[in-house]
């Protein structure tokens, strides 16, 4: 029995990247600017949006896609706020969002008249840094309720992004969470960093956070704020 | 857990070359994988040894080289020519 060696020397996950540059050249070729929001799983993500959306819906059109691994809960509270469509995906037990569902789902958006993508990815702090799903920024939305090591043991995820949304300060009187060692950690992990500090739910810090989308759709998406 | 999803990938690559050398049986798949790729090794390794060794691959056994950075890549196959036995 002979035996033969093949040489390959092929990136895995080359197909996605594929499929991600695919998205990335459909969204700019409409001029749409899109965010990816990872984070933990209860970091705000929705409530986040669902502000967003409130507030800003009426001088953007805002375009989401929700992930889960199960329900499509999120896109229903999101569908609630705006008359735009909400696409869900149901990974059905995968742990992160792939470039084909992003794809796909993309297909149902009327892009010419779309003004910013989000996707509100898998709560999930690993899996989702590496999936490229062609948009222009990861946003790290990071809870006063998770501790501020976060970013020391899930460096990749914030290595991975360009914004940091230090969320629920609201509750920070009630809470250890030193918000000072947080941002020092994370850029311990990523110099880069640009943050946020918001309550989603009382709309604390949110305003910073509204200017820089309404910046990031001036600018579009190729020049990211 | 996207291990599984990076193994399937394995095996996609795995296949699209034994199948454009017509060579189904594979002894053994060779990756890189880099410290700062984001996997975890070991479930890495269970999950390619599962799906290796059911068609049709044969029995196959993944053979992961560690390396510094992010690389993650598969790196050769080895089959066995004439179908093996």
């Amino acid at each position: 029995m002979a035996v033969r060696r093949i040489d390959v020397r092929e990136k895995v996950m080359a197909k996605n990247d594929e499929l991600a540059a695919g998205v990335r050249d459909r969204l700019r070729k409409h001029g749409v600017p899109s965010l990816n929001l990872v984070s933990s799983p209860g970091s705000g993500k929705t409530t986040l949006l669902e502000r967003t959306l409130d507030a800003l819906g009426d001088r953007l059109r805002m375009a989401v896609v929700t992930g889960d691994v199960q329900t499509q809960n999120d896109a229903d509270r999101l569908a609630a706020r705006t008359d735009r469509l909400v696409q869900a995906v149901v990974t059905g037990g995968a742990c992160h969002m792939d470039a084909r569902q992003i794809s796909t789902a993309i297909d149902e958006v009327d892009l010419p008249a779309t003004d910013l993508l989000f996707v509100e990815n898998v709560g999930n702090l690993v899996c989702p840094a590496s999936w490229d799903l062609g948009e222009n920024a990861k946003v790290v939305i990071f809870s006063v309720t998770e501790g501020e090591d976060k970013p020391l043991k899930y460096p990749r995820m914030f290595e991975r992004s360009d914004y940091c949304v230090i969320n629920k300060i609201d509750l920070l009187p009630y809470l250890p969470f030193e918000t000072d060692r947080a941002v020092e950690y994370a850029r311990e992990v990523n110099p880069g960093l640009r943050f946020f500090f918001t309550s989603a739910l009382t709309g604390e810090g949110m305003d910073e956070w509204y200017g820089f989308l309404e910046e990031l759709c001036r600018t579009g998406a190729e020049n990211p704020v | 857990m996207h291990e599984l999803s990076i193994a399937l990938d394995v095996c996609r690559i795995t296949e699209e070359h034994i199948g454009r050398h017509r060579l189904p049986t594979v002894r053994e798949v060779g990756l890189d994988v880099g410290d700062r790729s984001g996997i975890e090794i070991d479930n890495l390794q269970f999950c390619l040894e599962a799906l290796l060794a059911s068609p049709p691959f044969g029995n196959g056994v993944p053979v992961i080289r560690r390396l510094d950075g992010d690389e993650l890549s598969v790196t050769y196959v080895e089959v066995e020519e004439n179908g093996g036995t």
